[in-house]
Formats: structure tokens, C-alpha cells, sequence
């Protein structure tokens, strides 16, 4: 009998992330200098450095109040929407200012889509929530083709191919998030941002979240924030452990990053005693 | 933090090093029945392999539920993988004691040679300090001891040497050469002891340092 072929490559891959060297060489997505973010004068988030590379997953991990679903929220400028709030430093998208007066944050969104926790897909049709973002920036070509592609994606399709005109509240938590994936999708991002997208989900259906992670990470760059360390583990490929400090009078609370590097590193042999402290659960 | 966890670590911990106790004690029985050729004592260490096998498979099964239960990360994973690789260890230091035992019962109706059992004594008594040195090396989590173990097994290996040039000697005596042969043997099983000595030293390289690193190439 032949013996199996295995892709060992692929599976260092999938079970250990990829190496940081290689995450390095990948081209620079996102580019963040000395970020800072204050929410009417209170810095929630400060002195953040970091990159973000092409075609991999990144994971914000830490306690509560650290500010890493603030700072994933700089990624696509959704902190403009929050009345008082202020960015201060750099955040480079491909190089260029995501901050600058002349950048159109609609098409920022629309490059750089976001998941949420709790889905949240419209009261209406499922082929028209995937349709919807489409159908608004006036992007051409076939719609059933881009819905079933967007679908097919999020690892949606099978299981809603023969009731497209059905709502799409109908659909359990887990298929209502990967709709939302779709929908993200099929305005052909270049990002996807994921802040705690299988917090609200049963296991079944946080593991085929975190597969396609696995898959979208071919044609997209990933950012995930997560409570669930574990889930960190095993999809990232990087990841920045985010901690609080407090101030001498109790009365200040900010984020800082601790560490940040690949995702074996900080769940083997972290550099900071902080991350080693809290991937362990002696803190937070 | 994790009171429960961080007990079930300090349990496992002390359940590697009771077992090591034990083998320290199999070592000490197997180099003393060599010296007197007692083979009563002998057939004491045949059977105290039985509490060692047993402890080690208490630990085994108590690694294997920390991992399914807590899953350790970091120095806790580190720490679970080096207990269940040292555990090994010792298993096999206790099962190179009986090996030792059953030839020095299988040789005790032959002449012995005074300056190989000599020598083998001394063997023994090495890896008895050697295993002394590497369990102690691992609570203390000391990488400089540790690495200490490496220049102690050195010396073994030369006593294992001269054993084997000694029996070359009792090639035209066929009666001596067969208990020398045996004693060959006997000098491989503590060689193997030293080695696995080095093990668990550089097991505890690895927990404190989080890299892994042969003390010795053994391919060269």
C-alpha cells in the first residue's frame, strides 16, 4: 500500500502559525506608530506600536479594559463615530495615513470590512444582506454570482443555497455570523477585522469560525480580537498580549501594549513576565 | 490565581520526585547486592521495580489529565512536558536496576573478579550521585548544576571503557569470560542510568530556558 502524502509544510502551518521571520517578510498592511486614544480627555489606549502583515492572522489578546477592541476600531476609523474620542499617532494602511484629511473613510470601510460579536445581520433576505454592500457602492458585474462566491467563502453556501429569499434571523447564531462574514466579503475587502466574532457562538460553531479563518487568510489579512486565549493559539499567527495600567491615584486605567510576536513565542516562552503571567492564568 | 491548577502542578512535581527517591533507592540496592553478591537482595529490586512502574504510571495519567482539563501554556506546558519526559527517565533508570539484578542472579554461581566488581561499584555509585545531582537540579530549577551532570557522566562512560577492556582479558578462559560478558552488560545498564541522568538535566534546561539542547551530540 502507498503511503499517505503528507504536506508537513502545511501542517507546521496549521498547528504551529506561521514563523515570525516569515510573517515579517509578508508586505505591511498596517503600520502603527506611537498610537494613542483618548475618549474626551481619559487615554484609553497609549504609546501602541505594531505591524500588520499581508495574508495573516493577528490576535489582540488581554484583560478586560486593555483596549484592544479600542484599538482594533482604529483600524477602519470606527473610533470617528464615537463623539470625544481622539486618535493620536499613526496608523499606515499600505503606507499611507489612515488619519489624513483626504482619506474617504467610507472606502476605508469598505476596504477594511469588520465583524462583530453578536451577528448582526439585517432583517432581511440572505441573499440581500450579502447583496446590500454591493448594491450600495454600485460594484458591477453578476450579483448571484458575487452572493454565491461570498457565501461559498464563508463556508455559508451549502447550507443556504435552496432558501436565498428566506430571512436571515431564521439562521441559527453560528450561520447568522458567518453570514455577516459574507456580507463583509463581498465588497472585496482587503482586511477583515474580527472583534470576539465566536464569543456569542456554541463550540460546533466557534470551530468553523476558526476554520475559516484558516481559509480566509489566502486571499485576506486578519485581525481578531479575543477573550478566548486558546482560540489565539490556534488561529493566529501573531499575537499582542494588551494590559492595563493604573494609576498611582486609582483614578486613570490605560492600555498599553506588553508583547507582541508570533503566536508560538507568547504561548511557549513569552519574553514579559506580564504575558507569561496572564497566558497562565495567574493574572486577569 | 489558579489555586487549583497550580496544586495539581505542585502534586505532579512531588509525584516525579517521590518516584525518583524510589529509583535512588533501587540503585543504591542493585550496587550493594553487586558488591556482596547478594542475591536476595537482588530479587528485592526485581520486585520494588513493580511500585516504580506503578508511580510512573500515576503520573503519566495525572499529566495526561492536566493537559485535557487545564491546558498549561508557557512555563506550566514546559514544566507538565519535562515531568512527563523525566518521568520516563526514571521508569527506565528502575527497569536498568532489575536488568542489572537478573545478571548479577544469573552470574552468581560463577568466580567473580574482584577488580571488575570494583569498578562496576563505582559505576554505580556515580550514577547514584548522578541521579542525586539531576533530580535535585530539576526542583531547583539550576541549568549550572544541570549541565554539571554532563562532566559526571564523562567519567561513567570511562569506567563502562575499562570494564570492557577488562573482560577482553578472559578471552582464552571461558568460565570467566561468561560472567565478564554478563559484566559488560552490566556496566552498559549504569552507562544507560548516567545517560538518562543527562536527561533529565537537560529536561530541566529546557523547562528554564524554554529551548531544548543536547549536553552531548551522542552522534558524534
Amino acid at each position: 500500500m502507498e503511503a499517505p502524502r503528507i504536506d508537513s509544510g502545511k501542517i507546521a502551518e496549521v498547528s504551529h502559525g506561521l514563523e515570525r521571520a516569515e510573517v515579517e517578510s509578508r508586505e505591511k498592511v498596517f503600520t502603527v506608530s506611537d498610537l494613542g486614544v483618548a475618549y474626551s480627555g481619559n487615554v484609553a489606549l497609549q504609546d501602541v506600536n505594531l505591524e500588520v502583515h499581508k495574508n495573516t492572522v493577528t490576535a489582540f489578546i488581554g484583560p478586560s479594559g486593555c483596549g484592544k477592541s479600542t484599538f482594533i476600531r482604529c483600524f477602519n476609523r470606527m473610533n470617528d463615530l464615537v463623539p470625544g474620542a481622539k486618535v493620536s499617532g499613526t496608523v499606515l494602511y499600505h503606507g499611507q495615513d489612515l488619519y489624513a484629511r483626504d482619506v474617504d473613510a467610507v472606502e476605508i470601510r469598505r476596504r477594511i470590512g469588520m465583524v462583530f460579536q453578536k451577528p448582526n445581520p439585517f432583517p432581511k433576505s440572505i441573499y440581500d444582506n450579502v447583496a446590500f454592500g454591493p448594491r450600495v457602492l454600485g460594484m458591477g458585474g453578476s450579483m448571484d454570482e458575487r452572493v454565491e462566491q461570498s457565501l461559498r467563502q464563508a463556508a455559508l453556501w451549502d447550507e443556504v443555497k435552496d432558501r436565498l429569499k428566506d430571512g436571515a434571523l431564521g439562521l441559527s447564531g453560528g450561520q447568522q455570523q458567518r453570514l455577516c462574514i459574507a456580507r463583509a466579503l463581498a465588497v472585496e475587502p482587503d482586511v477583515i477585522l474580527m472583534d470576539e466574532p465566536a464569543s456569542a457562538l456554541d463550540p460546533i460553531s466557534t470551530t468553523r469560525i476558526e476554520d475559516l479563518m484558516h481559509e480566509l487568510k489566502r486571499n485576506y489579512t486578519i485581525v481578531i480580537v479575543t477573550h478566548n486565549m486558546q482560540q489565539a493559539a490556534r488561529v493566529a499567527d501573531m499575537t499582542a498580549f494588551f494590559s492595563v495600567i493604573v494609576d498611582d491615584d486609582g483614578a486613570g486605567r490605560r492600555g498599553i501594549l506588553v508583547e507582541y510576536d508570533s503566536t508560538t513565542k507568547i504561548f511557549t516562552t513569552p519574553s514579559d513576565k506580564r504575558t507569561e503571567d496572564y497566558v497562565t492564568g495567574r493574572f486577569g | 490565581m489558579r489555586v487549583e491548577f497550580q496544586g495539581e502542578l505542585d502534586a505532579l512535581e512531588a509525584g516525579f520526585q517521590e518516584t525518583g527517591e524510589i529509583v535512588l533507592r533501587s540503585i543504591r540496592g542493585v550496587v550493594d547486592a553487586l558488591r556482596t553478591q547478594d542475591v536476595e537482595l537482588c530479587d528485592e529490586v526485581i520486585a520494588f521495580d513493580d511500585e516504580i512502574d506503578d508511580r510512573y504510571h500515576a503520573l503519566e495519567k495525572q499529566i495526561e489529565l492536566v493537559l485535557a482539563r487545564q491546558t498549561p501554556v508557557a512555563s506550566d506546558l514546559r514544566l507538565v512536558l519535562a515531568l512527563l519526559h523525566s518521568g520516563l527517565h526514571v521508569e527506565r533508570m528502575g527497569d536498568q536496576c532489575v536488568t542489572i539484578a537478573k545478571l548479577t542472579k544469573l552470574s552468581s554461581h560463577l568466580d567473580t573478579k574482584q577488580t571488575v566488581i570494583e569498578s562496576l561499584v563505582d559505576m554505580g555509585e556515580r550514577c547514584e550521585q548522578m541521579t542525586k545531582v539531576s533530580l535535585d537540579a530539576f526542583s531547583a530549577r539550576d541549568v549550572g548544576k544541570a549541565r554539571g551532570l554532563h562532566g559526571l557522566d564523562e567519567l561513567v562512560d570511562r569506567a563502562n571503557r575499562q570494564v570492557f577492556g577488562e573482560v577482553l582479558g578472559y578471552v582464552h578462559d571461558p568460565e570467566a569470560l561468561e560472567w565478564g560478558m554478563r559484566q559488560i552488560t552490566v556496566a552498559r545498564c549504569f552507562e544507560r542510568i548516567g545517560d538518562n541522568a543527562v536527561d533529565i538535566g537537560e529536561q530541566t534546561a529546557f523547562l528554564v530556558t524554554g529551548e531544548f539542547a543536547e549536553f552531548t551530540d551522542a552522534s558524534h
